[in-house]
């Protein structure tokens, strides 16, 4: 069996491939899909921690579903947004978008 | 009594007010604003002779028309209002002068709309002080009408003219005026109030008569419902000073005086009609309506005291009349000299609680409120008329207008000779009353107060003698005399003053009959 | 018609006339003149009918009932004062003089006035007329002109004698007290009735003024006899028990009686009406207004007004005179009186204006009338008082038609020269017969020419009763006062028109119209005749034939509340000397200015009396006297001390530091207080939040990207923060 730690290596991984595209890329589309992968890796982690240590339980597999649900809409609300921001502002580059700079 | 007379008293009260309020809606064109406010300001005039034919004059002494309606529950005041033989002589004279003064008030051009709702407002104000027997409505009427007064002074006051203060602070003398006027009442209502809100609590009503009878009946060294532990007798003195002192700033009694000479000079003509005429009466009033009933021991107590400023305003008063050039300042001081006479009625009877002497003294102090009303708004309005014509009111610019005007010449006489007191016109009446009251009880006060009347002839005659005779100054060969208006304005004053000089019992027998129930009162 | 409703009816003709005048018929002279003489002539027919009825009913009888009526006119909590009108003995006689002299004043002022000459060519409203110029048989000369203020003139003299019936009808010292100064009042208006010229205005004033001292005075004593007794009228208070309780109290000052002191402040008004020293300054200035005016108020009205009220008030004074206790106001009153008799005589001696002369013997003349009541013969002060009245009006009149036939000469001759200046005249007699003798009958009269006149018995009357009481102080006094009038009465009648005329103005006089003639022969039969209803019995001859009509008439009055006095043991030495007086002054009086024969002589009297003659010609300098201690000084003190330095300095000045004190601390707590430290801390409050966010502003980038660092940044921080605390446990 595959231990645990191997599925937390990769979910480690995912969510740092995540987070630097999210904090790296120009593109609001990639920050976007950065931010997706960080939800997965957080999924994954839930997922992989039920099933070794509570694998009687129902919680890790709903809290799953409810990770999946929620990225599902935050695709939706992000992606309409950045079409609102798009026609607005004529670019999706969230360098760009910097109105409430102080 | 129907339905309709029930509520005769808030009629009354209301329409100059509510008037005040059409006219808003009115025309801003002068001549319908004038006539507008005329007609608004005589309802309450022949309400008042409704008011007056169905009062009951055997009853005098007591409160009738009364009406009662919560206002304020939580702290004991209501809406009270009701006539007795004193508040109605005021409103008649109130009701009766305001008319007169707006009709005298034609002349004026400027802001006409608003100059006539304060005037009917300030009359709602003044009405309210004799109508109210509640100690607060008394108290916001007697604010009330401090307003449109303060603004008639500063807007339509006299042009010219300034005052310094003191070096280099120099006023327009209209506003100087108006600030005077309306910072040294304040002043004196601030005492008033603490005394009046202190009564309320004390006994727990601001009822004038539930206040009359419990007040009068506190026993204990220390006051109820205040917990300070204070001596009552020092809370009554201090108490009683408060009233005095707003009261003697209105009357006005001396040394409190000085704002009058200043009020009455600048303001417009009807103003100071109506300041001398009712405003001045609103502080004798007080004296008799609260100070001696409230306080009979303490008044009786610092009779002299009174007495001797009472005294020190006739006298005085007669003098500065005497010392001034300036005609309307002249016949503002006599106002001075005449209320000293009124105080110092009061001074006596509150010695004399009880007697024979307080009773005469009394009659004569509301006769001579009552005669004072009429005579110095004619005066006034008389010294209006020439000034709208020479525009000067310096009297050594005048001289011989008695063969030019002889109209006016005849009426000025007849209203200077009863201002002086000529027996036969109505002042006679009220100060040999007011003699006849005082001299038992005060003699060395009513010494210096005759030794005023003498000079009350000195100044009536400098005025009388530069104004009509000596030789005619030539600017003034072609003054037209009195026109029609103006006539009516002084008729009705002339009427009256002859009515009262000839047959006083018209107005004496009412004033009477409630001096004796206060005077009744007073002596337990 | 009831003689009470008569009595109430009495005064108001006259006031009717006045208002009518006043409000209707001011334009129209006839009709003004008319309505006037009218309404007198309505009074005079009233009290006659008045007068005849009471003499039906008899003295005894109508003292004891007198005709009396009134009604409430003051509310009181135990009495309510009462006026009414009320006809005793007393009155009966006042009325019958009033009235007579009241209707010739009135007819005379119609002559007097010019009424039918022409208006005048420059002639003005408040101005004396100057005369018109008119063309006769081809050539142009002046005359006199109507007055331009007739109507008004009438208005208010119809005014004067409605004060003067009131006063006399009054039941009550109110209502006296209100015809006292109604005739006050129109005084003034008189007095200043050429009210343009500088000298009338000044005259009205003083009059006024002068009056007002003692009016003020008196209305205390009326209130004070108010307070005292709770009524006014002269039936209640001249009750005995009502006198002897007055009498029995003390009063307040001066350790007199109630009824003494009263009576004294009584006698103070009386001074000043009747022009008794000190207060009697205004009369001979009172000389300002027309002639008639002079007649009116020195003659009969104003002045006898104020000898009425003290003889009306009689009994009070007997009645404090009777008390030892307390000091008594009698003689005050004698000593007053005699005083100006003698003193106003005096300067009488040194004027030259003809009416001046006669206002200083009518101050004279009342001053016997007051010493005649301060000695207690009230009596033959009322009887003085009414022959007095009639021969005085005559003189007054008399002497405006001296000076109307003079002015009608100054007119026709052109000379600038004073009408008025007895020097300016002579020989008179010819030119103005009527006037001449009936002037010579009034003076005489005034003189106490013997037996035939008037003046002699009254006069006589009141040295025998001085004499008699042993007044001797009063007697003699009185008798070189009367000494003195005789001998100025004849410097006059010799000055004015015995001689030859001294001036071109002199010799073209004229008599003047019937309607001044006829007055002044109607007041000689009085000024003769009236004598006769007062001869005393004791007087030889005569005594026994008449019997004293007016002793027992008016004495009547008085016998209720007066004590009769111990029969008076009549002596013939005051008739002597009555008689030697008059006659020696009228002869010295003739002896010594019949020599006058130039317009410009100086007096006779100039040289031998020295300063003391300029003494007398100045009025002992009494007008500035007063001027110098009580006009001035009062001026000051209005203007300077009240209202300048007291009112304006003081007080305002107090009022003015107070504004200016809060002024300061409103300057203060605002620039020390509210700025800095209130303002201050909020102020600083909202520095620091915005310094704060300035400090901060820069990592507010709106960069989604560096907040999600800053973010990330934290939550490792906190893990790391959180596994720290954690594994330290």
């Amino acid at each position: 069996m595959i231990p645990l730690g191997a599925y937390l290596m990769v979910s480690a991984a995912l969510f740092v491939i995540g987070a630097f595209g999210a904090l790296a890329r120009k593109s609001a589309v990639a920050i976007l899909i950065g931010l997706e992968l960080m939800f997965n890796a957080a999924l994954l982690n839930a997922v992989a921690f039920w099933r070794y240590l509570h694998p009687q339980g129902f919680d890790g597999t709903v809290f799953a579903i409810v990770i999946l649900a929620v990225a599902a809409a935050e695709v939706a609300v992000g992606l309409a947004l950045f079409i609102a921001v798009y026609r607005r502002f004529g670019t999706a580059e969230a360098d760009e978008i910097a109105l409430l700079r102080g | 009594m129907n339905s309709w007379t029930n509520h005769l008293l808030t009629l009354i009260l209301f329409t100059p007010a509510l008037g005040a309020l059409v006219l808003w809606f009115l025309p801003s064109r002068p001549k319908v604003q004038r006539w507008a406010a005329l007609v608004a300001s005589l309802v309450p005039f022949v309400l008042t002779v409704v008011l007056w034919v169905n009062f009951d004059f055997q009853r005098a002494g007591e409160f009738q028309f009364i009406e009662r309606y919560p206002w304020y529950d939580a702290i004991g005041a209501a809406y009270h209002v009701g006539v007795d033989g004193l508040s109605l002589v005021m409103v008649l004279l109130t009701t009766f002068l305001v008319p007169l003064a707006i009709l005298a008030s034609f002349s004026i051009q400027e802001r006409v709309k608003a100059y006539m709702m304060l005037f009917l407002f300030l009359e709602t104000g003044m009405l309210g002080v004799f109508l109210a027997l509640d100690l607060l409505l008394f108290f916001v009427f007697w604010e009330i009408g401090l307003v449109p007064m303060f603004f008639l002074i500063f807007q339509w006051g006299s042009a010219k003219g300034e005052r310094t203060v003191w070096p280099g602070f120099t006023l327009q003398a209209r506003v100087y005026a108006a600030m005077k006027f309306m910072v040294y009442t304040m002043a004196g209502s601030l005492g008033l109030l603490l005394a009046l809100q202190m009564l309320g609590l004390v006994t727990g009503s601001f009822d004038y008569l539930q206040v009359l009878e419990r007040w009068n009946s506190i026993s204990g060294p220390v006051l109820p419902n205040i917990p300070l532990y204070i001596p009552v007798s020092l809370v009554k003195k201090v108490a009683f000073w408060a009233f005095v002192v707003a009261f003697a700033l209105k009357v006005p009694v001396w040394p409190f005086h000085t704002w009058l000479p200043d009020a009455h000079t600048e303001a417009p003509t009807a103003g100071s009609m109506i300041l001398a005429g009712v405003l001045l009466k609103l502080g004798a009033y007080g004296f008799l309506r609260f100070v001696l009933p409230l306080y009979p021991a303490e008044s009786q107590f610092y009779a002299p005291v009174l007495a001797f400023l009472a005294a020190m305003a006739a006298l005085l008063g007669a003098l500065a009349a005497w010392g001034q050039w300036d005609f309307k300042r002249l016949v503002a001081y006599s106002s001075i000299n005449h209320m000293g006479f009124v105080v110092l009625a009061v001074a006596a009877a509150a010695k004399a609680a009880g007697t024979e002497h307080a009773v005469q003294a009394l009659n004569g102090a509301v006769l001579q409120m009552f005669n004072h009303g009429l005579t110095a708004a004619g005066m006034f309005f008389l010294v209006g008329v020439l000034y709208d014509r020479a525009h000067t009111r310096n009297l050594k610019d005048f001289g011989g207008l008695f063969g030019t005007v002889p109209f006016y010449g005849g009426v000025l006489m007849f209203t200077a000779m009863a201002s002086l007191g000529l027996p036969g016109l109505n002042s006679f009446v009220s100060e040999f009353l007011i003699v006849r009251g005082t001299w038992p009880v005060l003699p060395v006060f009513t010494a210096i107060s005759l030794v005023g009347l003498l000079f009350t002839g000195a100044y009536i005659l400098k005025g009388l003698k530069h104004a009509l005779f000596g030789p005619l100054v030539e600017k003034w060969a072609n003054l037209p005399d009195m026109t029609l208006r103006e006539v009516l304005v002084i008729g009705p004053l002339m009427a009256l003053m002859l009515l009262l000089g000839i047959w006083p019992l018209t107005l004496l027998d009412v004033i009477h009959r409630s001096m004796v129930a206060l005077v009744n009162l007073l002596a337990g | 018609m009831t003689n009470e409703l008569l009595l109430w009816l009495l005064p108001l003709p006259p006031l009717l006339a006045f208002a009518l005048i006043v409000l209707f018929l001011n334009k129209s002279n006839k009709a003004s003149h008319t309505v006037a003489i009218l309404s007198v002539v309505l009074s005079w027919l009233g009290s006659m009918v008045l007068f005849l009825r009471a003499l039906g009913i008899g003295a005894e009888a109508l003292a004891e009932h007198p005709m009396h009526d009134s009604l409430v006119w003051l509310p009181g909590k135990t009495s309510l004062l009462r006026i009414g009108v009320y006809l005793d003995p007393l009155t009966a006689v006042t009325l019958f003089f009033v009235a007579w002299t009241i209707v010739m004043i009135f007819v005379y002022s119609v002559g007097y006035h010019n009424y039918g000459q022409p208006k005048g060519d420059h002639d003005e409203k408040g101005y004396p007329p100057h005369g018109a110029t008119v063309e006769e048989h081809g050539h142009k000369h002046k005359v006199p002109s109507i007055e331009p203020m007739y109507a008004r003139f009438f208005a208010f003299v119809s005014l004067f004698a409605f004060g003067m019936y009131l006063l006399v009808v009054s039941d009550n010292l109110l209502t006296l007290f209100a015809g006292w100064e109604i005739m006050g009042l129109c005084s003034f208006l008189l007095i200043g009735f050429w009210f343009k010229k500088e000298s009338a205005r000044a005259a009205a004033i003083k009059a006024f003024m002068t009056t007002r001292v003692g009016d003020v005075f008196m209305l205390l004593g009326i209130a004070y006899l108010y307070v005292a007794t709770g009524s006014l009228a002269y039936t209640d208070v001249f009750n005995p028990e009502v006198l002897h309780q007055l009498a029995h109290s003390p009063a307040p000052v001066l350790g007199m009686s109630v009824a003494g002191f009263i009576g004294l402040l009584l006698f103070i008004g009386t001074v000043g009406k009747s022009a008794q020293w000190p207060l009697h300054v205004w009369l001979p200035d009172a000389m300002e207004g027309p002639t008639p005016v002079s007649a009116m108020i020195h003659a009969a009205t104003m002045v006898s007004a104020g000898v009425y009220l003290i003889i009306r008030v009689f009994p009070l004074l007997h009645a404090a005179a009777e008390v030892p206790e307390f000091l008594s106001p009698m003689p005050i009153i004698a000593f007053i009186g005699a005083f100006t008799a003698l003193f106003a005589a005096t300067i009488a001696v040194a004027q030259n204006d003809i009416k001046r002369v006669l206002a200083y013997s009518t101050i004279s003349q009342l001053g016997y009338m007051v010493a005649a009541v301060g000695i207690g013969a009230y009596v033959a002060a009322a009887f003085h008082l009414v022959t007095h009245a009639f021969f005085k009006a005559l003189l007054f009149l008399g002497s405006g038609s001296v000076i109307h036939g003079m002015e009608h000469g100054v007119l026709h001759t052109g000379e600038r020269i004073d009408p008025q200046n007895m020097y300016n005249m002579g020989g008179l007699r010819r030119k103005m017969p009527i006037t001449f003798w009936t002037f010579l009958i009034g003076g005489f009269a005034l003189a106490g020419f013997p037996v035939v006149t008037a003046g002699f018995w009254s006069k006589d009357e009141i040295l025998g009763e001085a004499f008699a009481g042993h007044h001797m102080g009063v007697f003699w006094t009185l008798a070189v006062a009367a000494l003195l009038t005789a001998f100025y009465t004849m410097r006059q009648i010799t000055l004015t028109f015995l001689g030859e005329p001294r001036t071109e103005a002199a010799k073209h006089a004229h008599e003047t119209p019937w309607t001044m003639t006829v007055p002044l022969m109607v007041l000689s039969v009085f000024a003769v005749g009236y004598g006769w209803v007062g001869v005393p019995k004791y007087f030889p001859v005569l005594g026994g034939l008449l019997p004293h009509w007016f002793q027992e008439w008016v004495g009547a009055v008085f016998h209720l509340y007066v004590k009769e006095e111990q029969a008076v043991s009549h002596s013939l030495v005051p008739l002597l000397v009555s008689i030697l007086v008059s006659l020696g002054g009228l002869a010295l009086g003739y002896v010594v200015y019949r020599g006058v024969t130039r317009a410009d002589q100086p007096d006779p009297l100039a040289r031998p009396l020295g300063p003391i003659f300029t003494l007398l010609k100045n009025k002992y300098y009494f007008d500035e006297l007063y001027a110098f201690l009580f006009v001035r000084p009062a001026y000051w003190l209005a203007e300077v001390f009240t209202f300048r330095w007291l009112d304006r300095t003081v007080i305002d000045g107090i009022l003015h530091a107070v504004a200016r004190l809060s002024w300061n601390l409103g300057q203060f707590l605002r620039n020390y207080i509210d700025l800095p430290l209130i303002n201050g801390f909020g102020d600083a409050l909202g520095e620091g939040a915005k310094g704060f966010g300035r400090l901060f502003r820069a990592i507010q980038s709106g960069r989604v990207q560096h907040y999600m660092l800053v973010a990330l940044a934290h939550v490792v921080a906190f893990l790391m923060l959180v596994y720290y605390y954690a594994t330290m446990s």
